[in-house]
């Protein structure tokens, strides 16, 4: 995607986290939850919103490849 | 000779059978990761946490657990390394871009089902079944128009548990938290379709083939930037 000059931001688990890594991504935004549930719990709009908004933070202040943010938190119901 | 009538189950065995085996559980599978000694240990913390949940009703001690656990279970790189990577600066505020949703979560919109190996209506079982199937095959991009009605949307992957994506999809196909964020203007504009596939999938076909027809399709929509979810 980047290559093809499109800027990209990852959201990924914690679990995944060491995978993501290797990959050196552009930008990736790590999330303390559940894997399938990678934005927060369902009707957790709030805390949905809030991880992307790191997302777009990321994308627009990220000045070289390989920025990972890691949310702080714990998954809640 | 072993006689399979005698075979008694080892722990590991039952560790391991609910990874695509005889108690497949897809929020569980992560335990075939673990060590005979680590999984014990899991049950036993596991029950212990749900006895102090049964007196102050409080069950997030059980779900920290379970959480925990299983990204322990998957720490470690995986087949994908890479030194350095090609990066494209945003070019101006989002609030003035065009930003575009491809996730790995699997949902495609009622009525435009991608029918896997030409099945129609496959399940969510069958899919855990043929996981081995989906791996060998090129991914199928599901279109989905980006004012699609969430009820509208269903969701497969033969990976993960897609109950919490089907309760609602927004956990990791976020197309109504992208629109309340365009409305507040912190999104200039959203693309008119998100994209969805089966993220497991040929990773190698994927990278070769799919991925750069893909990143030739978003130019021609002209997207500015992309979120992405892989799941």
């Amino acid at each position: 995607m980047e290559a093809g000059g499109i800027p990209t931001v990852v959201i990924g688990v914690h679990a995944f986290r060491d995978r993501l890594a290797a990959m050196r991504l552009p930008r990736t935004v790590i999330t303390p939850h559940p894997m399938g549930r990678t934005l927060g719990a369902p009707k957790d709009d709030e805390t949905q919103k809030q991880v992307i908004l790191a997302a777009l933070d990321l994308l627009e202040t990220a000045q070289k490849p390989g920025k990972i943010i890691d949310l702080p938190g714990r998954y809640r119901l | 000779m072993s006689d399979d009538n005698q075979h008694q189950e080892t722990f590991e065995d039952f560790k391991n059978s609910f990874n695509y085996g005889s108690r497949s559980d897809l929020n569980f599978k992560f335990l075939k990761n673990l060590s005979g000694e680590d999984a014990s240990h899991f049950f036993q913390e596991l029950l212990w946490k749900i006895g102090d949940s049964f007196n102050d009703g409080d069950f997030t001690r059980v779900v920290d657990h379970v959480n925990e656990t299983q990204a322990k279970a998957y720490a470690g790189v995986g087949r994908f390394t890479y030194d350095d990577s090609p990066f494209t600066p945003l070019r101006a505020p989002l609030s003035q871009l065009r930003l575009g949703l491809m996730t790995s979560s699997g949902h495609f919109v009622a009525g435009d089902d991608p029918k896997p190996f030409g099945v129609e209506n496959m399940s969510q079982q069958e899919a855990e079944t043929r996981i081995d199937d989906f791996l060998k095959v090129e991914p199928q991009l599901s279109v989905i128009p980006m004012d699609t009605s969430i009820e509208k949307l269903r969701v497969r992957h033969g990976g993960y548990d897609v109950r919490a994506s089907m309760a609602d999809p927004n956990v990791n196909f976020p197309i109504s938290r992208l629109a309340e964020l365009q409305a507040e203007g912190r999104i200039g504009e959203l693309a008119s379709d998100a994209y969805s596939f089966v993220g497991a999938a040929s990773q190698l076909r994927l990278l070769n083939h799919t991925g750069p027809e893909w990143v030739r399709m978003f130019q021609e929509k002209k997207i500015d930037a992309l979120l992405l979810v892989p799941v």
